[in-house]
């Protein structure tokens, strides 16, 4: 046995030689099996369509392995898929595919001038050839076509994605609407604001000024926005109290809208007199700087209560641990996730994320705020309740809930 | 200036020469222009000392080297601004010869909008960049206003979609997890027993944090109802497992600054005392 | 040095650390409890201190410790371990000098792994500053350790590119249309890494090095989940918690800080010897950081045992 495949490698090895020498490669696949490898099964079944949800341009192929294929002659290591205009070819090779393999996604270029340009709307014929290990011995399906490419409009993949959209734009339009005709939303008292209540009423006792820092954000910012209205609260309980208050800004813009918020106030509880403009001032627009010089502030001036509300950046622990050494009560609110350990760390109160803008729209029931608040409770709602259901279908095995849940490219 | 002051810039300035001379000296055998990286790997150790000194208090040094910092990066950043976005994606899409003057390789029209004739399209940025610059004019500010609403808008519409599916969808549906993994019975359980993150206790009680831990964090931050009975105490184990977010946050932050640390201690060290190999 | 004197004399440079470390901050630690116990509080430049000679001395004296990689930093190292021969990976140096120190090794690691593994690696990076450091993990790493690798070939610079999430966004459908040329100003036609990648669809892995904005995250929303392609990431520690949601499903792993580094790193020296005597920053800056870590523990125990005791004696009068 041993001795019979030595004699008809030794035979290949010199029939591979000898063809270099003019026979051509029909009359190897012709030679008997002894000689040479016999050819592979063909693929079967070769079949295309148009890929589904894309932007065309792209054609999907499926067939059937050759039954040599990890089983019979156990020859084939991979196919090789050719596509063309005609039938009769000429077709040019698109892809290797590793064997195996029962299918593959023909795309090509949209651009006219691309090397691999696959226009839509033409018919296209594709093959399938089987490949050895010996590139001269293969097996071809038969021609499928022909197929066409197109683009489609819509992408049911991403229904999903569409579905959850119009539901959120739908729940905020609907509850700023709702906030916008008065209606009475409930949101729950805050915590942080009876700190920032108590925080008001040392600094009274103590006779001491409260600083009021509206972070690094733009006036556009939600953050600072929220903010606002918390300074607003503040500055009203303060014109009450008749404490003393310190508001150095960072961005020109945000200044000017915190003066008139404070000037508001101070209107409201029906003290316009105890106002002055150099409560709210601008320091400058370079971080590290306005830190410095808001650390100045607090070690000369030894504020009773710092307040921290709006964007903060790096700058977030350098200010709250120079207030921790001055000895004031400090409450801090941000959306900053990156920054809020560092405020958990060096004040006396942190508003956590949505907090802050939970506190503000409490406190200033602004329509748009509060609206948005109420919405992002029920898209809150609406994921427990589907991490709830997704949970236990999971629990019992059930995979269909969340297949709803998928979204393809 | 005080009398120390000067003393201390005379001492400074020495050692800043002395230094640059002996740098010079060592980089000599391996580069040509020694004595330009001698400066300015002396001036990078002098700049990285003076930021240190303010450790100790406050001094002109810091200041002088924060200055410096703050000047420089905004000067690069403009800098940067113009050649990268506008010479490097304008120009080459909006003229021949302007890519030919700045010798970057003209871009064929690939926007085109078929209805517009060509390279108009490219107009749209320009002209809206040019109405954000208004912003520098005291009359006529509001007018930048118009392509802000427009970045706002085409921001917020780009990142609603994605954050939708990546950020809601895909995490929702991450919470979807068994309770019990691969559960194979007491005996294997107790042979199998490991305090790795991928044995298979572990992996349960990981599933266990996150399925509890998403929601008593989402009930956390729920305002529509008072936190009272079970909510009450959902929301307590929410913020429980926030505060542990926060401090695994704060340690991973230790860890981050120290690295900085050393790296500037290790340049030093090597780049500038070659004290180490 | 074979007598038994000079065996006993014979200290390594590691021994050394740890024998100064241990004395002067295990004194220093003693000292201190007994001052904030007597004086309540101490000044904050101690502390300055302290953590300067811990970070210093195993810098001088170096200390090493040995790694295993956790399991969210070895399924990232399996994933490009496993990818069959030739596949095309890109990573993003999405960082500045600021965070170099932390992340610049994961990217030489990376740069390493797929190179040996004779993938087809895509630099590229969305931060100005991160072309220079790109560069530096080229010239460092890639020229010099693999020689036979070509430019254009193996792996392909593509550079930065102005615009943040709006290049992913348009090469999550289209390489060429953002970058008509590479760094070189060579048509991506032109180039053979390119010749079958049109878009990031056809990427067979996506490694973001990061910490800030765009990063990570940016990468996971207009690329990563849009087109699905599986995404890893390397990133600065400060930035590791907020990734951590996102692992396994729609990032493979995540290399966290330093430490990360340092896990990858022991696992490619573990696999390859080419790689032995390779510069490991990661696995270096371990000795430093753990024992400033002890030291900053060591604090947080002190600062506690100072304020119970300081507390009751204030209760007792």
């Amino acid at each position: 046995m041993k001795f019979k495949m030595l004699l008809a490698l030794i035979l290949l090895c010199f029939v591979s030689a000898v063809s270099g020498f003019g026979q051509s490669a029909e009359e190897i696949m012709a030679l008997p099996d002894s000689m040479a490898m016999a050819p592979p099964a063909p693929p079967s079944n070769v079949r295309g369509v148009d890929t589904d949800n894309d932007h065309g341009h792209s054609i999907t192929l499926t067939w059937e392995t050759s039954p040599d294929d990890g089983a019979g002659l156990n020859n084939v290591i991979g196919y090789k898929v050719f596509r063309a205009e005609s039938p009769d070819g000429p077709f040019i090779e698109r892809a290797l595919i590793p064997s195996g393999g029962t299918g593959h996604i023909d795309v090509g270029a949209k651009e006219k001038d691309a090397n691999d340009y696959l226009p839509d709307h033409v018919g296209f014929y594709y093959k399938v050839r089987a490949i050895t290990a010996d590139s001269l011995i293969y097996a071809e399906s038969e021609v499928f076509g022909p197929v066409q490419s197109y683009g489609q409009w819509f992408n049911t993949g991403r229904v999903p994605v569409l579905v959850f959209v119009i539901f959120f734009l739908f729940v905020t339009l609907f509850f700023i609407q709702k906030a916008k005709g008065g209606a009475n939303l409930f949101v729950r008292r805050l915590a942080g604001i009876e700190a920032v209540d108590e925080a008001i009423g040392r600094a009274t006792e103590m006779g001491k000024p409260i600083l009021y820092v509206l972070g690094l954000g733009t006036a556009a910012d939600i953050a600072t926005i929220a903010s606002y209205t918390i300074l607003g609260r503040v500055a009203k309980k303060v014109a009450e109290y008749q404490t003393g208050l310190i508001v150095p800004c960072y961005d020109p813009i945000v200044m000017t809208v915190a003066q008139e918020t404070v000037k508001a106030s101070y209107m409201d509880a029906g003290r316009p007199d105890a106002y002055y403009e150099d409560m709210v001032y601008f320091v400058t627009q370079s971080q590290f700087a306005y830190v410095a010089a808001v650390n100045g502030t607090m070690l000369r001036e030894r504020p009773a209560t710092n307040i921290y509300m709006g964007k903060f950046y790096a700058e977030s622990l350098i200010l709250a641990e120079t207030g921790a050494l001055a000895g004031s009560i400090q409450i801090s609110g941000t959306d900053e996730i990156a920054q809020i350990p560092f405020f958990v760390v060096a004040c006396d109160y942190t508003l956590i994320g949505e907090e802050l803008y939970a506190a503000s729209a409490y406190l200033g029931r602004e329509p748009l705020l509060l609206g948005s608040l109420k919405a992002q409770d029920y898209a809150k709602a609406a994921a427990i309740i589907i991490a709830i259901i997704g949970f236990i279908t999971m629990n019992f095995g059930i995979e269909a809930f969340k297949h709803l849940f998928y979204v393809s490219n | 200036m005080s009398r120390t002051m000067i003393i201390l810039l005379a001492l400074v300035a020495i050692v800043f020469a002395v230094s640059w001379a002996a740098k010079s000296a060592s980089l000599d055998d391996q580069y040509d222009d020694y004595i330009s990286r001698g400066f300015l790997i002396t001036l990078a150790a002098f700049l990285t000392l003076s930021i240190l000194s303010f450790l100790y208090k406050d001094n002109p040094f810091y200041k002088f080297a924060e200055h410096l910092f703050v000047g420089v990066s905004a000067a690069y950043w403009m800098s940067l601004g113009f050649w990268s976005t506008i010479v490097g994606n304008l120009i080459p899409r909006l003229s021949v010869t302007l890519s030919a003057f700045f010798k970057v390789p003209h871009i064929e029209d690939e926007y085109a909008l078929y209805i517009l004739p060509d390279k108009v399209s490219y107009f749209i940025p320009v002209v809206l960049g040019i109405l954000l610059l208004m912003r520098l004019s005291k009359k006529a500010g509001w007018i930048s206003s118009w392509p802000l609403a427009f970045i706002v808008g085409t921001t917020a519409g780009l990142n609603l979609v994605r954050y939708l599916r990546s950020d809601f969808i895909e995490q929702v549906s991450s919470t979807f997890v068994p309770l019990l993994v691969d559960w194979q019975g007491t005996g294997r359980f107790f042979s199998d027993f490991n305090l790795y993150a991928y044995g298979q206790f572990v992996t349960m009680l990981g599933n266990w944090v996150i399925f509890i831990g998403v929601l008593c964090g989402l009930v956390y931050f729920f305002f529509s109802k008072e936190h009272k009975g079970i909510f009450g105490g959902a929301s307590r184990v929410g913020i429980w497992v926030l505060m542990i977010t926060f401090g695994a946050s704060f340690g991973y932050t230790v860890m981050g600054r120290i690295s900085l640390l050393v790296g500037r201690l290790t340049f030093l060290f090597h780049d500038w005392l070659e004290l180490i190999g | 040095m074979t007598g038994w004197i000079p065996r006993i004399i014979a200290i390594s440079g590691s021994d050394i650390g740890i024998i100064i470390s241990l004395v002067v901050i295990g004194g220093g630690l003693a000292w201190l409890l007994k001052q904030s116990i007597k004086a309540g509080d101490v000044d904050r430049r101690i502390v300055f201190l302290f953590i300067f000679i811990s970070v210093s001395v195993p810098i001088l004296f170096p200390i090493t410790f040995s790694e295993t990689a956790t399991p969210i930093v070895k399924k990232l190292y399996d994933r490009i371990e496993n990818l069959p021969e030739g596949s095309a990976v890109l990573i993003s140096f999405d960082f500045d000098p600021a965070m170099a120190p932390e992340v610049q090794p994961m990217a030489d690691a990376f740069a390493r792994h797929c190179l040996a593994k004779n993938h087809k690696v895509i630099f590229m990076s969305l931060w100005a500053t991160g072309q220079s450091l790109l560069s530096t993990t080229l010239q460092n790493v890639v020229r010099p350790e693999f020689p036979e690798k070509i430019e254009g070939v193996d792996f392909a610079n593509l550079g930065y590119k102005a615009g943040n999430e709006g290049v992913l966004n348009v090469i999550v459908t289209n390489f060429r249309k953002m970058f008509p040329t590479d760094v070189n100003s060579i048509p991506l036609d032109s180039i053979a890494v390119f010749k079958k990648i049109r878009s990031c669809q056809d990427l067979d892995l996506i490694i973001s090095i990061g910490g800030g904005k765009p990063g990570a995250k940016e990468w996971i929303l207009f690329v990563g989940d849009p087109a699905n392609v599986p995404m890893g990431c390397g990133v600065a520690a400060v930035t590791a918690p907020q990734l951590y949601p996102y692992y396994p499903k729609q990032l493979l792993g995540i290399l966290g800080g330093i430490k990360g580094a340092a896990e990858y790193e022991s696992e490619l020296v573990r696999h390859y010897d080419r790689f032995a005597d390779v510069k490991k920053p990661g696995l270096r800056m371990m000795g430093p950081q753990t024992l400033a870590h002890v030291v900053i523990m060591a604090f947080i125990v002190l600062g506690n045992i100072s304020y119970f005791v300081t507390r009751r004696r204030g209760k007792k009068p």
